[in-house]
């Protein structure tokens, strides 16, 4: 079977010398589950980010289901298109404040997508529902809470049908008490088993119970790449085991 | 001579009537402000290469300069050497040199504004697919309108003052109405209290709507 993300020879380098991500390359499997630990700075973020162009590589090429885009030579349309085949949970929730729960859900699918209204509002309340929040439709993100704000986002990136649902550290911003619920929400779409995601994130137990394939990276390296019994219960690479030593601490 | 209050009310009429000419001053250089501002901010924004550093100077000569010194450069100095300036009513020279003056403060408040709205809703916008047109026009501009909202009502209430400076080029406003007044009378105090109240006046009505906009604004936010 093709896969749904093909990343060959990527790297992001800022001055010539210095690389945030050296020459990755990775496959990743429709309806894969991958995890991407590491220690802060080795650029985790930064692939994810590769992977949408919100962050531009500086060579390789990236494709996402059937859009390939190659750091050399890209035009803005392509980007846009490689940005369709995905979308986004950010660390900080990023919902857009001008908007109400239910508009942040529908805003893609009326101007991106180009969906009658109608349709746009039945599938953003048919997502709010699935992410228990249906019954905070119309608040503005001011009024809603950290976990709140991330499950709308969550709604928001389901509803653009996504081929690949990137996740940036989705609980990191998030007070302790609040991180379960969201979780709960990643996890209940992990075990539908129908999307394809990359979640970056510092919950290894969490990575380890619904991960698919975990990637340890480690200075701009994939330092590490296997199943979930692999990377976390049996490591064999000592910086992994030294970084999960340290955070299960 | 003391203050004579029936003076005072006797010619308040007569110089209030001089508030339309104010009023149209500052609401034509309002529009052109705002729109000639606007269009400043966006190109400071989208850091147009040549263009926004030009800005940048004239920004700084007209903030670095007075109201009244930019008005005679224009009005007088300029007229000796352009037919266009010489033939200009002192109306619309007065217009003119207030739109252009207070484009400069127009843009710095406009540029605050678009830059106050967080990197990451607009990379949210872009990660969906939305193109920078949409980003701008759905996200960001709705949200910096209403941080724009208190400093521009600040420019407009300074503009609306500095209207003031159109008795010097021989307008008769409220200010050059109480200067003909006071020159037949000789009733200095009476005449420059009325346009002290007359403009007083005005800005707490302004100042009064600024805040009912504010409050309507900021409440889906809170």
């Amino acid at each position: 079977m093709e896969s749904m993300v093909e990343v060959r020879g990527l790297s992001k380098t800022f001055d010539g010398s210095t690389y945030i991500l050296k020459d990755i390359d990775l496959s990743i499997a429709r309806n894969e589950v991958v995890a991407i630990l590491g220690p802060s700075g080795t650029g985790k973020s930064t692939l994810l980010r590769c992977l949408n162009y919100l962050c531009e590589p500086t060579a390789g090429s990236v494709r996402v289901g059937a859009v390939t885009v190659d750091a050399a030579r890209h035009m803005g349309s392509e980007v846009r298109a490689l940005r369709r085949q995905s979308a986004m949970v950010f660390q900080s929730y990023n919902l857009f404040k001008n908007k109400t729960a239910k508009e942040n859900v529908m805003e893609a699918l009326v101007t991106v997508q180009r969906k009658p209204r109608a349709e746009a509002e039945a599938i953003a309340l048919r997502l709010l529902e699935k992410v228990g929040m249906l019954d905070r439709k119309d608040f503005y993100p001011a009024k809603m809470s950290g976990g709140q704000q991330q499950r709308v986002g969550i709604a928001r990136a389901l509803a653009v049908s996504p081929n690949v649902l990137l996740f940036d550290e989705p609980t990191s911003a998030l007070d302790p008490e609040l991180v379960g619920e969201v979780l709960n929400t990643i996890r209940q779409l992990a075990e539908e088993g129908t999307s394809t995601m990359l979640l970056v994130t510092h919950e290894i137990r969490f990575a380890r119970s619904v991960a698919s394939r975990v990637l340890f990276m480690d200075g701009g390296h994939i330092a590490a790449d296997g199943t979930p019994e692999q990377i976390i219960d049996s490591p064999e690479n000592p910086r992994l085991r030294q970084f999960l030593n340290f955070v299960s601490k | 001579m003391k203050f004579s209050w029936e003076y005072f009310f006797a010619t308040f009429p007569l110089i209030a009537e001089k508030l339309p000419v104010t009023l149209s001053l500052t609401l034509i250089s309002a529009g052109f402000s705002l729109a000639l501002g606007t269009a400043m901010a966006l190109v400071n924004y989208y850091r147009v290469p040549v263009l926004a550093q030009c800005l940048k100077a004239w920004s700084s000569f007209i903030r670095g300069t007075p109201a009244v010194t930019q008005m005679f450069f224009f009005y007088y100095g300029l007229a000796t050497v352009s037919a266009l300036v010489l033939n200009m009513s002192p109306l619309v020279a007065v217009a003119v040199v207030m739109s252009l003056n207070m484009s400069a403060f127009v843009a710095e408040s406009v540029r605050a504004a678009l830059i106050s709205v967080d990197e990451g809703q607009k990379e949210a916008a872009l990660s969906l697919g939305m193109s920078s047109f949409q980003m701008i026009t759905r996200i960001v501009i709705p949200q910096a309108v209403r941080v724009a909202l208190p400093p521009l009502f600040n420019d407009m209430i300074n503009l609306f003052k500095m209207s003031s400076l159109a008795f010097l080029v021989g307008i008769r406003d409220v200010m050059g109405a109480s200067r003909i007044e006071s020159a037949a009378s000789f009733r200095f105090f009476e005449c420059y209290a009325i346009v002290m109240v007359i403009y007083w006046g005005c800005t707490i009505v302004l100042t009064f709507l600024q805040r009912r906009l504010e409050k309507r604004c900021n409440a889906i936010y809170e």
